[in-house]
């Protein structure tokens, strides 16, 4: 009895102990976390008819470079690329395959190498045979304009965020014809 | 796995050799009782203290374009939990300076500032005017119109230099050039701020730190005071002490978290004292709030400076009531140690608590003017405890010689 | 214990409750100034839907001459000019509303350097009329408590003779006046205090830390406890 009694008392406290000690933490982890007006940029509206055709507009979405992308009609049959094959969003496809029927979306403009912001070369390069092209200056990236790698160490397409298009309002963060952040 | 880490590391570090030195094999008295556990409660509001700063220091901006702002805005309603470190810091101050003084007075009680402990009284001392500073520094921050007036007024105080009987001139320059250094210009503005913020998280706090640290070794060196007055011998006497863990440790332990939840009685139900309300309103240099006081732990000082109708003595009185507390030790030199064995040393203590108690509430009240003829009597009967003291001592050498050298 | 020690512990025990309660909690001997609240104007003001109605209220009468920064309040004659929405945006912080689950933004909270150096001949000119410069309400709720705030608005002659701040509600005139200023009163209130939800949350906090401690002191208590009866 005496020792059982012992026993609990040990672990009563011992766990009292880890309770407070977790009670001290949450609230300091908590002042960490991200302030309330910063949610207002999770949510980016872009009047598309001021992008000019075979031209990008950078805004900011979450505090990231956002490149909305303007191609011409039937772009995906126009311009044609030799792609990575094994570069693939988290979707496991190519970025084409969903925003290949759009001819205005909205990219995340971070090279997923390492971090550069990469440039937008309508003329394109030897690389993407005279195409348009993204080009991370950095280490030398090279994606089509859906974002998918075609040279370079990229280790897979450019970030595409959950989109959708209203009337001639493409509103980035939002699912609609990009559900989810791929 | 967890053993062979641990023991890898006290193969090194002799932590295990330590622990048992200073905590099972560091004796002490026995017979202590319940005010010796405010040095623990101090030493706990002064890491509660660190650890709500650390947050605070984050997110306040040591500008008077926003430090209310900062201060009231981000911290108060930005950050999630802001309001709580806020508030955890208000009240943390003020009960520091309680706890302090509980100390303080404890120790008087005790004599613990007697032969071999007049060091630690001494380190104690200067701890305690850092920690009147630091509080002083920090209730600017927040740049409202009692933290701007509250400094206005202590700005002001060197200046009564200038109201001396002799050397009117010289006095009154060194008065004006202190003053004015202290506010880095005629007027306190963003020089000054952010002076006193420099002051207040970092040096100030450093500078506790490290006396907190040499006042902690002062006391393992001398020993810890005993209630009854005697030195207890520790080896020849082991079944009058215990060691310090787990007797110590577990009851102060114990204390210690019922002082925690008052603490957080007070931040979370009653904050209304400790962030008053005229400190809601921006910093106004062109109009004073009409009933601005110091903080209460300065009120004591404050209400000595005002009862005497000179500034200049007033002043006079108020430092010389602060160097009284400092050379306590050498004022009673009496070989009796501990209230509880010098019955006239206890009728001056109680008349010393009442005299502060008395002094403190009538700095809350309106400068009337019988509530100046009691401040005045009550700074003549915290004087007479220290003028005291030396024929008390002469008094007990008497006793002590006649008892043949025995205490 | 001895009884003299009893009465020695008694004694200072009492002495420092009674200073810390008169000097933290109630000081009888300090000097203050009740303001009244009536009944009535109590139940809006600590009503917390009043304080929507009463921002409408606070826009109309009141931002001519204050504006109310933290909750993206400017004087009328700033937030016209052209420049301010722009101002607003780059400058300013959003201040975020959750309403029926969605996010919107309820106003901009420009830092005050910047407000003040748009808005300064606006304040320049409220001074040459006033005397002063009307100052931001943001925090006064705080400073001066509903009863002063509401005793103020009704008559700002009675409670502070000469200023210079207009009587704007009549109620010889307008039944409602009353219940407008309390209406006002409670929104900034609602600036200042925590939402009922959030204020919830942290009484249940505040509650919770507290038994907490008691506990964990309780249960070191009654270790040591059992652990000195051990060592005998």
């Amino acid at each position: 009895m005496e020792a059982s009694r012992r026993d609990f008392i040990n672990v009563a406290i011992g766990g009292m102990g880890v309770v407070g000690a977790l009670g001290v933490l949450y609230p300091i982890v908590k002042t960490l976390a991200p302030s309330a007006a910063s949610s207002t940029e999770a949510k980016v509206e872009v009047d598309i008819n001021k992008v000019p055709e075979l031209g990008i507009r950078v805004t900011s979405f979450k505090g990231k470079p956002l490149f909305v992308v303007k191609l011409p009609e039937g772009a995906s049959q126009k311009f044609s690329y030799k792609l990575n094959e094994s570069a693939k969003n988290s979707a496991g496809k190519h970025n084409q395959e969903i925003l290949g029927d759009k001819n205005v979306f909205a990219l995340i403009g971070v090279c997923t190498h390492l971090g550069c912001i990469p440039l937008w070369k309508p003329q394109g390069a030897d690389i993407s045979g005279g195409n348009p092209a993204f080009h991370c200056p950095c280490h030398g990236g090279f994606y089509t304009p859906w974002g998918d790698v075609i040279g370079g160490p990229p280790p897979r397409p450019l970030w595409v965020p959950p989109q959708k298009l209203e009337g001639n309002k493409l509103v980035v963060g939002e699912p609609g014809f990009v559900e989810r952040l791929v | 796995m967890i053993k062979r880490i641990v023991d890898w590391i006290d193969e090194r570090a002799h932590i295990r050799d330590i622990y048992r030195e200073q905590m099972v094999e560091y004796k002490v008295p026995k017979n202590l009782t319940f005010p010796y556990v405010f040095g623990v409660l101090a030493l706990t509001t002064f890491a509660i203290q660190i650890i709500s700063g650390i947050i605070l220091i984050m997110y306040y901006k040591p500008l008077i374009a926003h430090a209310f702002d900062s201060t009231n805005y981000t911290i108060m309603k930005e950050i999630s939990f802001g309001w709580l470190f806020r508030n955890i810091h208000a009240a943390g101050a003020n009960f520091f300076l309680a706890i302090v003084y509980l100390h303080m007075f404890t120790g008087i009680y005790y004599n613990a500032y007697k032969k071999p402990r007049e060091l630690v009284w001494i380190v104690g001392w200067v701890i305690f005017f850092v920690l009147l500073m630091t509080a002083l520094s920090g209730y600017l921050l927040p740049w409202g119109q009692l933290s701007y007036w509250g400094m206005i007024v202590t700005t002001e105080i060197p200046m009564s230099l200038g109201d001396a009987p002799i050397l009117k001139g010289l006095l009154g320059a060194i008065g004006e050039t202190v003053s004015i250094w202290m506010k880095g210009g005629y007027k306190l503005e963003d020089l000054a701020l952010g002076r006193f913020f420099g002051l207040h998280v970092l040096f100030l706090p450093l500078t506790l730190l490290l006396l907190i640290g040499i006042h902690l070794f002062l006391v393992r060196a001398a020993g810890i005071s005993n209630p009854d007055g005697y030195e207890i011998d520790k080896k020849n006497e082991p079944e009058k002490v215990v060691p310090f863990h787990p007797y110590m440790t577990l009851k102060e332990g114990a204390y210690t978290m019922w002082y925690l939840a008052l603490f957080f009685f007070f931040v979370f139900f009653h904050m209304s004292h400790f962030l008053p309300a005229d400190n809601f309103e921006p910093a106004d240099p062109l109009k004073t709030p009409p009933h601005i006081a110091p903080e209460w732990y300065l009120l004591g000082f404050y209400e000595i400076f005002r009862s005497i109708p000179s500034k200049f003595w007033g002043f006079v009185a108020f430092n010389l009531s602060l160097v009284f507390l400092l050379i306590l030790p050498f004022l009673d030199f009496s070989p009796l140690k501990s209230a509880r064995r010098r019955p006239l040393f206890f009728i001056m203590f109680v008349v010393l608590v009442i005299s502060a108690i008395a002094l403190t509430i009538l700095g809350t009240m309106a400068p009337t003017p019988t509530n100046a003829k009691l401040g005045m009597f009550f700074t003549f009967t915290t004087f007479l405890f220290f003028l005291s003291l030396p024929v008390i001592s002469f008094i007990e050498w008497g006793w002590y010689k006649a008892k043949g050298g025995q205490s | 214990m001895s009884t003299w020690g009893m009465i020695k512990t008694v004694f200072f025990t009492g002495l420092t409750v009674v200073f810390f309660f008169i000097i933290w909690i109630k000081n009888p001997f300090a000097p203050h100034h009740e303001y009244e609240l009536p009944e009535e104007a109590e139940k809006i003001v600590f009503d917390p839907k009043a304080a929507e109605e009463g921002r409408e209220l606070f826009k109309q009468n009141c931002a001519s001459c204050h504006s109310l920064r933290y909750d993206g309040i400017y004087l009328m004659s700033v937030t016209a000019k052209p420049e301010w929405e722009k101002i607003e945006k780059t400058q300013g912080k959003p201040i975020i509303e959750e309403k029926d689950g969605k996010i919107h933004i309820r106003g901009y909270f420009v830092p005050r350097d910047v407000y003040e150096a748009v808005a300064i001949s606006d304040l320049l000119g409220l001074k040459a009329s006033f005397g002063k410069i009307p100052p931001d309400l943001s925090t006064y709720y705080l400073a001066r408590g509903p009863g002063y705030l509401y005793q103020f608005i009704m008559d700002p002659q009675k409670i502070l003779p000469g200023t210079t701040m207009p009587k704007l509600f009549f109620p010889e005139f307008d039944k409602e006046a009353p219940e407008k200023v309390a209406k006002i009163v409670a929104y900034m209130r609602s600036v200042n205090e925590p939402p009922p939800g959030e204020k919830a949350k942290r009484t249940l906090m505040g509650v919770a830390t507290i038994g907490y401690f008691i506990l964990m002191g309780a249960l070191l208590w009654i270790y040591r406890k059992k652990i000195v009866s051990q060592m005998h």
